[in-house]
C-alpha cells in the first residue's frame, strides 16, 4: 500500500483512457440509433467508454505494480523502422533488390559483429531466396530492378 | 457421417503426394521458427500466410496448421537448453526443463517433451474427431444471442487467461474490437474510423497487424542487445536421449492428466495453450507426493505441461471448426486464413465440406507423426539453429515481413501498417499489456457486433434475451465464473512466478 505511484504505468493508463475518449468523440459523429436498431456509432461508443473506464481503473489501482524500466534505446527504432519505411518507399521505384539492400544495411547495422562481407552475403542470399519464392514461385508483381 | 467413413474420407484427402508435401513443409517451417527464440507460432503463421494465398484451400490449411503446431513443438527446445522460451507457453516447460539440462539430462528432457507432446496432440485429435461434428449439430440451433454470448465468453477468456493483469488483458481485447471497426460497417454501409484514408475502407489487414505485433515488436525489443549466451549450450547426443525405465514410469500418468487438462482448456473458446500448460503444471504440483521437487528438474514438471499445450492446440480446433469461434489467438489467425480462402467455418461445415474437415484432421495426425520422426533424430540440427546470430536472423525476418506484407494486396500500404503495429506492440510489451488478446478482439469484432445487433433486433431491443435463452445464459455464467476464478488468490502465487519469468522472455 505504501509503494510509490508508478509514473510510466499511469501515463500508459492515461493513453488508454485518451484512446477510449477519442473513439467516443469520433464515433459520436456516426448515427447512433436505438437499442433495437443500432446505428454504426452504437457499439464503437460503448467500447470507447469501456476502454476509458478500464484506463482509469488501472491508473487508480496500481500502487504495487512492478515498475516499468524504460531502458529502450532509440537506435533499433530508427534503424529497423527506418529500414522498413525505406524498403516500402524504394521497392516500387528502384526495385526489389535495391530496396532489400537498403533494408539489410539498416537492420544489420544495429547488431554487433556486422561486417561488410556479412551484409553483402545476407543481401545476396535474401534477394535470391526472395526472388525464387515470391517473384518466380508465387508471381507477386514486384519489379526486380525498378521501372 | 460416422467416424469410420469420416476417417476413410480423411485418409483419401490427406494421403496424397501433394497434401503430404505441404504437411511436411508446414511442420518443418513451424519447427524451425519455433526453435528460434524470439518469434513464436503467431509470428510464424502470419509470416507464412501470404505464401498460402496462392495454394489450394486444402493445402493452405494443412500447411498453416502444420506450422502452428510445429512451432509449438519447437518452442520447448530453446526453453530446455537455454532457459529462453521461444513462446510464453513453453515458459512453464523451462521451470523444470532447464534444471534437467543443467543436471546433464537435456537429451532426456527433449525426448520426454517430444513424446508427451505427441501423446497430448493425439489425445486431443481423438476428441476433435468425436466431438466437433456433434457440437456442430448442436450449434445448428444457435441464434444470434447464443453466438454473441459465446463470443463474449471467448473474449473474457482471452483477456483474463493471459499472463499478467486481467485488466490489461481486457484493455487489449477492447482495443482489438475497436480496431476491427475501422472500415465499412457491414450492416449499414457507413464508413468508420478511416479519417479519409481510402485504403482503410476495407478495414485493416490481419496479416499486417499480426506481423507488426508479434514480429516487428519483438525484434524492436531485442535488436542491438548482445546475442544469447550459447556457450553453455550442451551437446546433445542421440544415445543420451533415451530415458530410463524409471523416467517413463514417472511421466505417463502426468502426461495423461496433462492431455486431459489441455483438451478442456483448448475447447474453451479464448483460452490458449499458455493457460493449459500453466494449469497442468499447477495440477501436477498439487497431486505430487513431494511438491518440493518441482523447479529442480521434476520429470512431471515437463511432461504434463507439454502434453497439455499440444492437446490444447489441437482441441482449440473444436470451437474453431464447429462454431467459427477461435479457441485462441493462433486459431484466430488460422480462421482469418480460412476466410481469405472463402471457407467460413460454421455448424454446417461438417456436412458442406466433409472432405476439408476430415482431411485436415487426418493431416494433423500425419503432421504429429512427422514431427516425432523429425524431432528426435534431428535434435542436433535444431540445437544448432539456436546459435544463428541476430545480425543474420533479424534482417532476414524483417525482410520476409516486408515482402509478405507487400504481397497481401501488392502495395506498400500494408507495410506501413506493419510499422505502426510494430510500434504499438513494442509499447504494449513494455507496459505489459498482452498483445494476443488484441488479435482475438480484432478477429471476433465484426462477428460479435453483427450478432449482438441482430439479437437485439430480434428481441425488439430487450437485452434480457441474452439471459432468458438458456444456452446463452450458460455461456454468460461461464464468463462470470471465469472472472471470479481469476480473482482467486490461490492461483495468484504461481501465476506471478510465471509472469515474472515471462517478462524476461520473448513471445
Amino acid at each position: 500500500m505504501t509503494a510509490p505511484r508508478n509514473g510510466p504505468e499511469i501515463i500508459a493508463a492515461g493513453v488508454v483512457t485518451a484512446l477510449g475518449l477519442g473513439a467516443v468523440w469520433v464515433a459520436s459523429g456516426y448515427p447512433i440509433g436505438t437499442l433495437t436498431r443500432m446505428g454504426p456509432g452504437y457499439v464503437p461508443i460503448a467500447l470507447g467508454v469501456i476502454l476509458a473506464v478500464l484506463g482509469v481503473t488501472i491508473a487508480a489501482g496500481n500502487r504495487s505494480a512492478e515498475r516499468v524500466r524504460l531502458d529502450a534505446s532509440l537506435r533499433p527504432f530508427v534503424f529497423i523502422l527506418g529500414g522498413i519505411l525505406l524498403w516500402a518507399l524504394i521497392v516500387d521505384w528502384l526495385g526489389f533488390i535495391a530496396a532489400t539492400a537498403v533494408l539489410v544495411v539498416c537492420c544489420a547495422s544495429v547488431e554487433r559483429g556486422t561486417t561488410p562481407i556479412s551484409i553483402l552475403a545476407l543481401v545476396a542470399g535474401l534477394c535470391a531466396a526472395g526472388y525464387l519464392i515470391f517473384i518466380e514461385g508465387l508471381g507477386i508483381p514486384l519489379s526486380t530492378f525498378g521501372d | 457421417m460416422d467416424l469410420v467413413s469420416g476417417i476413410a474420407l480423411g485418409i483419401e484427402t490427406a494421403v496424397t503426394a501433394e497434401a503430404l508435401m505441404y504437411c511436411f513443409i508446414g511442420v518443418t517451417i513451424g519447427m524451425f521458427i519455433g526453435v528460434l527464440p524470439g518469434i513464436g507460432p503467431l509470428a510464424a503463421v502470419s509470416m507464412t500466410l501470404p505464401i498460402t494465398y496462392y495454394l489450394e484451400p486444402m493445402s493452405a490449411l494443412i500447411m498453416l496448421a502444420g506450422i502452428f503446431y510445429g512451432a509449438q513443438y519447437g518452442g520447448s527446445t530453446a526453453s530446455i537448453l537455454l532457459n529462453l522460451p521461444g513462446t510464453s507457453t513453453t515458459a512453464v516447460t523451462a521451470l523444470d526443463g532447464y534444471p534437467m539440462a543443467k543436471q546433464g539430462r537435456a537429451g532426456v528432457a527433449l525426448f520426454i517433451t517430444t513424446i508427451t507432446s505427441f501423446f497430448g496432440g493425439c489425445f486431443a485429435i481423438l476428441l476433435l474427431m468425436s466431438f466437433a461434428p456433434a457440437l456442430g449439430r448442436m450449434a445448428l440451433a444457435f441464434s444470434s444471442a447464443e453466438y454473441a454470448s459465446i463470443m463474449f465468453l471467448g473474449l473474457i477468456a482471452a483477456s483474463t487467461m493471459s499472463l499478467g493483469s486481467p485488466l490489461k488483458g481486457l484493455v487489449s481485447v477492447v482495443a482489438g474490437l475497436l480496431i476491427s471497426m475501422v472500415g465499412m460497417d457491414p450492416t449499414s454501409g457507413h464508413v468508420r474510423f478511416t479519417f479519409g484514408v481510402l485504403e482503410l475502407q476495407d478495414g485493416l489487414n490481419l496479416v499486417a497487424i499480426a506481423m507488426g505485433l508479434f514480429g516487428v515488436a519483438e525484434i524492436l525489443k531485442n535488436a542491438g542487445k548482445p546475442d544469447r549466451p550459447t556457450k553453455d549450450l550442451q551437446k546433445v547426443r542421440l544415445r543420451e536421449l533415451m530415458p530410463t525405465r524409471q523416467d517413463m514410469a514417472q511421466c505417463w500418468k502426468p502426461a495423461m492428466r496433462g492431455a486431459g487438462v489441455g483438451s478442456f482448456v483448448g475447447i474453451l473458446p479464448g483460452a490458449g495453450p499458455t493457460m493449459a500448460a500453466f494449469l497442468a503444471y499447477a495440477f501436477e504440483k498439487r497431486v505430487a507426493r513431494d511438491p518440493s521437487r518441482f523447479g529442480r528438474g521434476a520429470i512431471e514438471g515437463i511432461s504434463a505441461p507439454e502434453a497439455a499445450n499440444n492437446a490444447s492446440t489441437q482441441a482449440a480446433f473444436i470451437p474453431t471448426l464447429s462454431l467459427g469461434i477461435p479457441g485462441d489467438a493462433g486459431m484466430a489467425v488460422l480462421l482469418g486464413a480460412m476466410m481469405i480462402h472463402g471457407i467460413t467455418p460454421r455448424p454446417e461445415f461438417f456436412s458442406t465440406n466433409p472432405d476439408l474437415f476430415w482431411g485436415l484432421v487426418v493431416s494433423f495426425w500425419i503432421g504429429n507423426l512427422m514431427l516425432l520422426v523429425l524431432n528426435i533424430p534431428l535434435i542436433g540440427v535444431w540445437v544448432r539453429i539456436l546459435t544463428i546470430p541476430q545480425r543474420i536472423l533479424f534482417p532476414a525476418i524483417i525482410f520476409f515481413i516486408c515482402v509478405g506484407a507487400y504481397s497481401v494486396n501488392n502495395n506498400t500500404f500494408d507495410v506501413m501498417v506493419v510499422i505502426v503495429f510494430g510500434v504499438i506492440g513494442y509499447f504494449m510489451n513494455l507496459y505489459q499489456y498482452p498483445t494476443a488478446p488484441l488479435l482475438m478482439g480484432f478477429i471476433l469484432g465484426p462477428m460479435i457486433e453483427q450478432h449482438f445487433r441482430r439479437a437485439l433486433l430480434y428481441s425488439r431491443g430487450d437485452p434480457w434475451t441474452f439471459v432468458e435463452r438458456p444456452v446463452s445464459a450458460a455461456f454468460l455464467a461461464c464468463a462470470v465464473l471465469l472472472m471470479v476464478l481469476v480473482a482467486l488468490p490461490a492461483l495468484r502465487g504461481l501465476w506471478a512466478r510465471v509472469s515474472r519469468r515471462e517478462t524476461t522472455t520473448r513471445f
